[in-house]
Parts: structure tokens; sequence; C-alpha cells
């Protein structure tokens, strides 16, 4: 590794050098500025932006950084491709929004002085999803996803208001702990089989006859445990509702949107990377048959989304609600995945572009209404599409675009992932999927009917949202709507962003 | 301007984003109703503009598409969100954006005070809106996308005063009528568009066109999916058998019945058999269907009309009759003539609405003509410019109305036969007498009203488009004179739209030639008869009122008959709603919905509950639990991995 | 390194590990479920320290710094939580933490 292949990787890592100097900078004006924290958040918009900036510019760039010499010199630590760079805009755009939630929310609001330390540990979020949506060697991803992991456990506790947030962080930190540790445990065994953490490596490797499967399964079953984790699919979702529920909204918003998408990245290039052999004409993966992939993943999937679905019917909780309805779409999105298919990834990256719209938004009247409320019971939303009849509409457009039914953006999302299915004829599969949506229409319209049809006790309180804050709605419901009827925009791009560097 | 077309269907869609959003908080009623009425306006430019660029190319280029995106790409479908501007479009949107206009202007006037004014004048521009893509849409999607929003806009319009009382139930029981009527075609046009997408692989205009045109598709094809597509179609247009929301939904305000229920959205289903004129001339039965049912509705609605006593619903079922010519038209293949009759249509049905609007906004919403009389005196401008409308829509010569209807009885004889002929007549017989029997009893002899009524001109701003519309009633027709009076220039009309219906009328059977003579001498009988019945209905209901009393009295089966509606509603009450409500009811409800259904649903509903409950009793709160959750999950994958190797 | 068999280490490895998963699983303390993770994570070292010396690579050396410096945050992160429940409850029993379930 000589120094020129240094410079010339660090060309390809301008986002994530740009979200490091943001980080960097806020914690400056943090130890600065410390009597006066109104700056800081503008600090770190204008570090997103500059971000961003390197983010559009990457798309169409392509190539590996950091190869090591002792492995072929065309693949390193980190791949750059259209796939990665849609996934960090993605996890941009809702950092930019989850920014906006925080300087909204209340609960932040009391925590004014460590605001700093908060946007701080935003960015080492985001650096550490950068880092995962692109890593390709086994070492960058156990640092990006702890790095992500460390960031969030801090987070979700960050208000220490209650034993809530507490509690919360303790139970995320034990369970990520305890998959970073399996995972770490089956990263060292394919260590040792193969004699290399690179993916392409690892790749080129495994296709010879002598390696033991049976230590190569299990070691991939910890590996994928720990993402699993990650995308919270079942059994590894459990924290998911707990953290969720405790944490701040903002951090409630930005993990089930960015923390999901960031995983579902590093996971579907660890596939793709690690085990495609070939991908045919038609865009169907040739994966190396350790073991049945589609049947393990299919399975995984019809588990994630039937336990998220079946335990969100009971609960009063909003916030605790959105929790089991983001594990449900997390199985959807596994869905999308469990077609092995250039088809399914981009099935994925639409429904995540209008996912991240729909549970943003949810999230956000969720607790712009908790502000004011001072409840997320859904017993409290009793007549409050009346009192509130802005936030009630939008909160419906959300809720109906969550169930996926037209002329939502969410409707799109599920109509791409079950074509994707019915393309690869996995019809069973479709159904139990369509299936599934309806039992969530049930829960999502539970709420629209306590705001709507149920008689409330108490005379509602009338909720007024601020101008900034109903701009900050509306920028969230109009594309929600946009993009139900005119969505070709999104599926050109995620159709040109599939192309994963790889085999 | 061609390419800039979107705009018409932009600016309706602005005017209702702003009054639906700020309405109510604008609260001015002139700035709701200029930029209500304004929009619709720029649209009427627009259209105007497009339309003499389209003048302007020679006749075989006079189709233009303007692509605005590609919407939805899925498998082997494939549309584009494009509109198509030809002759035909481009006349149907200078009549709806251009009477469109006239009539926001007047309702600004018409519904000043009232509490929903700025959502009036929203759903007005809605209504343009979805109007606008149904005509200009170039595939089918999006003319079923305008279609279902035009029907969703006359739903909401009529039930516009949701809280009152109409007739024997409420305005929102019409609104729902009309709505269930609807959607029954709507359901047929959608097998239609199923069966066309199935036949042709495509959903687009040019490409359904073209195969129709060429391909070897059997005539049973062709024939189901005209018929469904006119069922489709009778239903927006008010035929037989689903003619009956139409006098209903007079419960909406009067400026609505004018531009949805009389000039544009009843008209779409000309428009779609018009613009599918190739698909229906190749199924020659049902083009016989299309002739005969817009016949007996003709026939049948005029009949009704005679002895209506509600001035609205006299024009409602005038307007039902009119639209049964102008599918007698399209029937017998005189497409252009019925677009033709579409135009002047608009202009007068339009007028006479909005003249009756004003006669009722005058009497503090009476409706009932036997209460009127002797009006001309208090609205001489209301008068003048109904009597024109009168004399229109009853063929008087050299008024719009007979040229359009002329041409449609000389076709209905051309194409057709005799007995088409001669029953159109007939019905135009009724019609100049329905017609001036309202007018009589309006305008003409003794006041009949009490003295708490005090009758006087609407304002302005409510008879200037009634004068608009009344220059257009007497001279719309001009344009399409036939060539037996403007010489070797032909029917410039129908010179216009010709390259549309080119292959439609390739593919129909050509008839013998008929003489001047013929066509002079049928013109002459009709021409005489619309004026002894015009006579007849002036002496009888200003001066002999005794002879319509007697009348009705000899032949009181006959009358009790016709002011019943011939008992349709009745009948379809007893022969359709109530088997299907007793069915409904006794088996469907009660056995098949409360016992199976519900309960099949009800069981899954509690299965789901009661297993969602023990579900989420695996989410313990702790910790080590959900870590040993984990180890099992891993362990069984395991074991099963080492089963399968 | 030579006269000891590569399956040794290994098998300490293992044991470490299953040490480590069953004081996760079974203790109720939260210091010492902590330490177990700190065992898991020590043991994963382990097998990557013994593969790298029996493939004669230093990736597996290079990646156990890594993980030492990781595993340090992650148990500064965890006492630092520790000690915010401790101050609200007075003991850290995990099977108490259990406001937020089903």
């Amino acid at each position: 590794m000589d120094v020129s292949n240094i410079i010339e990787s660090l060309k390809l890592i301008k986002p994530e050098i740009a979200v490091s100097a943001s980080l960097i900078l806020v914690l400056i004006f943090d130890l600065i500025f410390h009597k006066d924290k109104k700056l800081i958040p503008y600090v770190a918009l204008l570090g997103l932006f500059a971000t961003g900036y390197f983010v559009i510019h990457q798309f169409g760039t392509t190539g590996f950084g950091f190869a090591t010499k002792s492995t072929f010199k065309a693949f390193g630590m980190v791949t750059v491709d259209s796939f990665g760079t849609f996934f960090k805009l993605l996890i941009l755009i809702s950092a930019v929004l989850v920014l906006f939630f925080s300087s909204f929310s209340d609960e932040i609001k009391k925590t004014t002085d460590r605001l700093g330390e908060y946007y701080v540990l935003i960015f080492g979020m985001i650096l550490g999803m950068f880092l995962m949506v692109s890593a390709t060697d086994f070492l960058l991803i156990y640092l990006s996803m702890e790095l992500l992991s460390l960031s969030s456990y801090v987070l979700a506790g960050f208000t220490k208001l209650r034993d809530r947030n507490s509690e919360a962080s303790l139970k995320y930190v034990i369970y990520g702990s305890v998959s970073s540790g399996l995972m770490l445990f089956g990263i060292s065994i394919i260590y040792g089989l193969t004699g290399s953490t690179n993916l392409y490596v690892i790749n080129s490797l495994i296709q010879s006859p002598q390696i033991n499967v049976l230590a190569l399964s299990f070691a991939l079953i910890l590996v994928m445990a720990g993402m699993g984790f990650k995308i919270s699919a079942a059994p590894f979702h459990f924290w998911t509702p707990d953290v969720y529920e405790g944490s701040p909204i903002t951090i409630t918003a930005f993990l089930s949107v960015a923390s999901k998408a960031a995983g579902f990245g590093l996971l579907i290039r660890f596939i793709k990377t690690g085990f495609a052999a070939m991908t045919l004409n038609n865009g169907y993966w040739m994966l190396n048959p350790i073991f049945d992939w589609k049947l393990i993943i299919v399975i995984l999937a019809i588990l994630t989304m039937t336990l998220g679905n079946f335990s969100a019917l009971w609960q009063n909780n909003l916030k605790r609600m959105l929790a089991y309805s983001s594990i449900a779409h997390a199985g959807y999105l596994l869905l999308g995945l469990a077609v092995f298919s250039n088809q399914g990834i981009a099935a994925i990256l639409i429904y995540f572009f209008v996912y991240m719209l729909m549970n943003l938004g949810a999230f956000l009247i969720v607790m712009l209404i908790a502000d004011k409320l001072g409840s997320e019971d859904v017993d409290d939303y009793d007549g409050l599409g009346y009192t509130s009849p802005f936030l009630g509409i939008s909160l419906a457009v959300f809720l109906v675009s969550l169930t996926g039914l037209p002329p939502t953006a969410g409707f799109i999302g599920k109509l791409y992932i079950f074509s994707a299915l019915i393309d690869a004829k996995m019809f069973v599969v479709a159904v139990i999927g369509v299936l599934n949506s309806v039992v969530s229409l049930y829960y999502y319209i539970r709420v629209l009917k306590h705001m709507y049809l149920v008689k409330p006790k108490i005379q509602p309180v009338e909720i007024i949202p601020g101008l900034s804050q109903k701009f900050l709605v509306l920028l969230l419901v109009v594309p929600v709507l946009f993009f139900g009827i005119y969505f070709s925009p999104i599926v050109e791009l995620a159709k040109n962003c599939v192309v994963l560097l790889g085999f | 301007m061609v390419n800039y077309i979107y705009l018409t269907v932009l600016f309706p869609l602005a005017g209702f984003l702003i009054n639906g959003i700020f309405g109510n908080r604008i609260k001015n009623e002139k700035i709701i109703g200029i930029i209500g009425s304004g929009a619709v306006g720029l649209s009427f430019l627009v259209s105007l503009f497009s339309f003499f660029q389209l003048l302007g190319m020679p006749a075989e280029e006079r189709s233009v598409i303007v692509n605005l995106f590609s919407w939805l790409n899925i498998g082997a479908l494939h549309i584009n969100f494009g509109y198509l501007v030809d002759p035909l479009s481009i006349v149907m949107s200078l009549i709806v954006t251009g009477v469109g206009f006239l009539i926001h202007v007047y309702a600004i006037g018409y519904m000043h005070g009232d509490k929903g004014f700025f959502r009036f004048f929203a759903y007005l521009n809605l209504f343009i809106f979805a109007m606008m893509n149904l005509i200009l849409g170039d595939n089918f999607v999006v003319l079923f996308l305008g279609w279902e929003g035009v029907g969703l806009c006359s739903y909401l319009l009529i039930g516009f005063w949701y809280d009152r009382k109409f007739e024997k139930g409420t305005v929102s029981q019409a609104a729902k009528k009309a709505f269930v009527v609807n959607r029954i075609g709507d359901f047929g046009f959608l097998l239609g568009m199923f069966l066309i997408f199935m036949t042709f692989d495509s959903l687009n205009f040019q490409d359904v066109f073209a195969k129709a045109a060429s391909f070897p598709v059997s005539e049973t094809t062709f024939s189901f999916i005209a018929l469904f597509l006119f069922i489709g179609a009778t239903g927006k247009s008010a035929q037989i058998p689903l003619f009956v929301w139409l006098p209903d939904a007079m419960a909406g305000p009067t400026p609505v019945s004018a531009l949805i229920h009389a000039a544009t959205m009843v008209t779409a289903g000309v428009y779609m058999v018009s613009r599918t004129a190739i698909i229906f001339a190749s199924a020659p039965v049902i083009m016989t269907v299309v002739a005969v049912v817009g016949l007996l509705t003709a026939f049948f609605a005029a009949s009704m009309g005679l002895v209506q006593n509600d001035i609205k619903k006299v024009l409602a079922y005038s307007t039902v009759s009119q639209l049964g010519y102008m599918f007698l038209a399209a029937g017998v293949g005189a497409f252009s003539a019925s677009i033709f009759h579409v135009m002047t249509h608009a202009f007068f049905k339009a007028l006479l609405f909005l003249g009756a609007g004003s006669v009722i906004h005058s009497m503090h919403e009476e409706q009932n003509i036997q209460h009127y009389g002797n009006l001309k005196k208090y609205m001489p401008r209301t008068y003048i410019t109904f009597l024109l409308a009168a004399l229109a829509i009853s063929g008087f010569p050299g008024f719009s109305g007979f040229f359009s209807k002329d041409e449609i009885l000389w076709n209905a004889f051309a194409k057709g036969n005799f007995v088409f002929w001669l029953i159109g007549a007939l019905t135009a017989v009724m019609t100049a007498f329905y017609m001036f029997r309202l007018v009589s009893l309006t305008f003409f002899g003794k006041e009949r009203f009490g003295h708490e009524h005090h009758p006087h001109e609407s304002p302005a701003v409510m008879t200037v488009p009634l004068m608009i519309l009344g220059v257009l009633s007497v001279i719309g027709g001009y344009i399409g004179i036939p060539a037996i009076f403007s010489g070797e220039n032909g029917n410039k009309f129908e010179e216009f739209l010709k390259p549309v219906y080119e292959n439609a009328e390739r593919k129909m059977v050509t008839y013998g030639t008929h003489t001047h003579f013929e066509e002079i001498l049928l013109m002459a009988l009709s021409v005489a008869f619309a004026l002894t019945a015009i006579y007849f209905a002036y002496v009888i209901y200003t001066r002999r009122q005794e002879i319509a009393e007697k009348t009705s009295a000899k032949f009181k089966g006959l009358y009790t008959v016709l002011f019943n509606k011939y008992y349709i509603d009745e009948i379809y009450e007893a022969s359709v709603v109530k088997p299907i409500q007793t069915v409904s009811e006794k088996f469907l409800w009660k056995i098949a919905d409360n016992k199976i259904i519900d309960g099949v649903v009800n069981g899954t509903g509690i299965l789901i509950e009661k297993s969602s409950n023990v579900i989420r009793k695996l989410q313990t709160g702790i910790a080590q639990f959900y870590a040993v959750v984990m180890m099992v999950g891993i362990a069984v994958v395991l074991f099963w991995i080492i089963l399968s190797l | 390194m030579n006269n000891i068999p590569i399956e040794y280490y290994l098998i300490l490895s293992a044991l470490m590990f299953a040490v480590g998963i069953t004081g996760v699983l079974i203790r109720r303390n939260a210091i010492v479920v902590f330490m177990s993770i700190e065992l898991m994570l020590n043991s994963a070292n382990l097998s990557l320290v013994t593969f790298s010396s029996y493939l004669g690579n230093s990736i597996g050396q290079i990646f156990v710094f890594f993980v030492m410096t990781v595993a340090a945050a992650e148990a500064a992160v965890g006492l630092a939580i520790i000690i915010a429940i401790f101050r609200n409850k007075l003991n850290v029993n995990i099977d108490e933490i259990n406001i937020f379930k089903w």
C-alpha cells in the first residue's frame, strides 16, 4: 500500500471526509461557544449540505479504495458505486430532516446544554452509516457498525430525563454488544477459513471445494445475525420496540429510517459481493450454494413482517406501534432481497425512498402532537382530526401510505416489491406479503378511527403547528402524494442505482 | 400554443388548489370568483390560440401529441401522461372552457352570500380540471382518470347543499343516486378498457385505433368492446336505462346543472363514443343499438318533459332527450353531427339553465312553473335570452339548434331509415311544445305568484353571460351550415372534424345517395311541425289554459304515466332495487354476510387479535430473554443447515 | 506455538465464547453481563490471533487491535449507562429493567 494509492483512495471518500470534518467542526464550535448553543444546528446543517454536495457529485463514480498489498490490488476496503451513493443520499436526506425535527422537538430543547454532543453523535452515526454502505472488508464492516452502534446507544438515552431513556439505552447496548460479539466470532471463523477479510477475495476463495461448508455456514449465520440486528429482522428484532419507545422521537425516527437503510445497504452488498458467483443477463444473481439463501431470507422476511404486524395490533403507544410497523416494513424489504435480482434491489431502493418520506412524516406528526399533548397514546388522539385538521390529515396521508394504498407513494413501493416477487414466480410469498399488508391496515386505520370517529371524553386540545413546522410537514406530505401519482423519477433513479461493483 | 395545451389543465388545477386551500381565509367573494373564473378563462384563451394554430396547419397534420411524462411502466403496460390535440379534442375543450368560463362568471352572482362560496368555486375548477383531462387525454387511462374525476365532482356538486331537502329525500341521497348509477356505467367502461388492452396490447389511442383499423380482429370482439364502452357512455350521458340519475341531479345549484348536467360532463359519453368511432364503426350491430337507445331516450325523455312542473326538471328531461339525439347521430355514423349538436346544445342548454337560475334566484328558490307568470315584465333580459334559447332548441329556422338538429334528422334518414327520422321529428315537435309551455307559463300569461314575491332582474354579472350565450345560441350554428345552403364549400364544421373519423368512415357501409329535394322536404316538414307546436303551446298556456286542463283530464291515464315519468323510478325500485335489497337483506346480509362472511371475517379477526396478543407477549421486556430468542434462532437455522447438508 | 496444535487454541476460544454467552444469558447483574460480553469479544480475538499466526498473515492481528479499542469504547458507554440506571433504581438487575414490554 503506497502513498499514491492512499491519496487516490481519499478522493473516493470525500463524503465521509466531509462528515468527519463537520463532526470536528461541531465539536470545536461546541467548545468555543459553550454558552450559546444556538449556532450549532446551523453549523451541523451546513456540514450536511457540504456532505450532500459531495454525495451528489459521487453519483456515477465507481472505484475501490484502500486496497492492501497482500490482496488483489484492485479490491479495497471501500467500494464506491451508485448503489452505495443512493443509500448515502437517503441517509443524508433523512439526517437533514431529523436535524429539523430536532430543532422543533421539546425533548431535545430541554437538553440545550448538551446540544453539541447531540449533533456530534448524530454525525458519528452518519459517518458509521456512510462507511457501512460502502464497506467491502470485514474490518471496516465491523468498525463502521460499531461506530453507528456506539453513537446510537448514547443517543437513545440522551435525554436522561426518566428511567425510560436509560432503559432503552441499556437494552440497546446489551443486545447490540451481544450481536456484535456473535458477528465478530463469525468473522474470525471466516478469516480462519479463507485467510482474508476482504469480501472480494473471500468470494473467489470460497468457490474452491476445500472450504468446510459447515463451518462457513455457521460463521455466515453469526455474521448475518449481526446485520439482522441492525435491520431488526426477526428473531433479532426484540430490541426495536423497546429502544424506539424509550428514545427521543427524533432519534427513533433516525434509527427507523437511516440506520435501517445502512443495515440493508450493508447486507445487500455483503451478500452480493461476498457470495454472488455472477449476475445473469436477466438480472438474477447466481449465489454460491453454501446453503439455501432464498429459503432463509424468505423465512426471515415472513417471520419479520408477521411478528411486526401482529404485535403492532395491540399497541396503544404510537411510537411503539410505529416501531413494530418498522419491523414489518423491514420484512417487506427483505422480500425484495429474497428475489436476489437487480429487479428486487431496485424495488428495495424505491421502497426505501418512499419509506423514508412516510415514516419520518409519521414520526414528525407524532412528535408534534406529543410535544403539545404530552402523550403518544392513541386514546389521547380522540377527536384530534377535527381540532387539528392539518396534522390529522397529514397523519392520515402517512398512515395510508404506510399501509400501501393508492394514491400514495407507499403503494408504489409495495407494487414494485410484489411485482419483483411475481416476476420471480414467488407467488405464495407475494400472497403472504399482501395478507400482511391487510393486517397492517387494521392498526394504521385504528389511529384514524381515534382521530375522526371516537367521541373524545374531554375536549381535545387544539394543536396549531407553527409556520416552519407546517412547511416541514408539507415537505413530506406533498412528495408522498406526488410520488404516488408520478413515480417514474424515483423508479428511474433506483433502476440506475442497482449496479453494485461485484460479480 | 398547441404544445402548451397542458396549461388548459394546469390553470383550473391551480385555481382549485388556491381556492381550496386558502379559500376560507380569503373570504372576499370577489377575489375567489376572479381566481375561479379567471383560471377557466385563461384555459379558454389557451384553447382558442391552440385552435387557431391547428387551423393554420394542413388538415392531415392536425393531430399533435403532447407528452408530459412517462407515467406507468409495469410489465407490458406503458402509459404516458400525454395529451392529444386534434380537431375533436380542441372543439370539446373550446366548448368546456368557453361555456365553463361564462358559467363561472354567472356563478359569482348566483352563489353570492353562500357560506360555501369558496368550496363551490374550488369544486367547479376541479371539475374543469378533470373534464379537460378526459377530453385531452391521449390514452384510455388518462381519459378514465378524468372520467372518474368528473364523476366525483358531479357527486360533490350535486350534494353541495347536502343539508337541504330534495323532493322526497335529501340532497345527499340525490348525490348518492347519481354516484351509484354512474358506477354501473363506469364498470362497463372499465371492462371495455380491459378488453381493449387484451385485444390490442395497448391503451394508447393512436396504437389502439391504428390496430383497430388494420388488425384482423373479429366483429364479436369489437361488438363486446363497443358494447361495454357504450354502457359506460349511457351511465355518464344519462341514456336508457341509466338516465334516472340526471333529473335528481337537479338538486345541485343551478350553475352546476348548467355546467355539468347540461353543457359538459353529460356529453362525455358522446365524446367517448365519437373518440372511439373506429371501434364502433367496426361493430355495426352495436351501432344500431346506440342509435335505437338514443332515439328511444330522446323520445321518452321528451314526452316526460311535457308534463313536468319543476322548471329545472323540464330542462333536465330536455337534456336527456337532446343527448339521445346525439347518440342517434353517432349511432347512424354521423359522428361530426353529434359533436356539432354537443356544441350548439352546450350554448342553448347552458343558457336555458342559467336563465332558469336567474328566474329561480329572483323568485326565492320557487321552482314550480305553475307559480310563475308574466315574468317578462320584471326580468326583460332573462326573458329575451331565454326566448332565444328556447327558439334554438325548438329548431326555429336560422337558430343554432335548427342546423344541428336538422343535420341529425337528415342523417337519421339518409344513413338510417324513415322510422328513425319520424320518431326524431316527433321528438322535435314535443321539444318545441314543452319548451314553449315552459316559456309561456314562466314569462307570459297572468302572474300566479303571491305578493310576497318581488321578482327583479338579476345583476349584470349574471345577465352578461346570458347575453353572450344568447348570441352564441343564435349564430352558433352558422359554422355548420349544411352543404345545400352554403354551396360548394360544404359543411365547415364537418370538414374540420373529418380527419378524426377517416378510418371509421372507411369501415362503414356507404349508403345510397339522396337528393337535395328529399333533404329540403324533410327539413321543411320538421320546421312546420316545430312552428305549429310552438304556436299551440303559446296559445294553450297563455290564453286557453283550460284546454290543457281538459286534455290532461281527458287523457288522465296517459298524463299520470307521463307525470310519473313512466314510473321508471318505481319500476327500477320494484324490479331491481327491491329484489336486490330483499336478497341482500334476507340472504346476503342475514345469512351470507352475518353468518358466513362475518363469521369468517370476525373469526379471522378474532384469531389474529388473539394470536397477536400471544405473539406480543414474546416481548417480555427483559433483555436477556431477547438474547435467548436470538440464540435459539441461530441454533435453529444452524440445525436446519446441518440437517440439509 | 509449534508445540501446541491449533485446535487447542480454537477449542479454548470456543469455550470462552460459550462461557460468555452463558454469562450474558443467565447473570442478573448488568455489570457481570458486560464482563461476559467482553469475554465473547476476547474469544473472537483469540481465534483471530490464532488464525493470524497459523496462516502467517497480519490481518488478524490488526483486526484484534481494532476490536480491543472498540471493546473499550463499548465498555465505557455501557458503564455510563449502568451508572445512569443505578442512580435511578439503586440496583442494576437486568430482569428488573422492564418498563417496556409487550
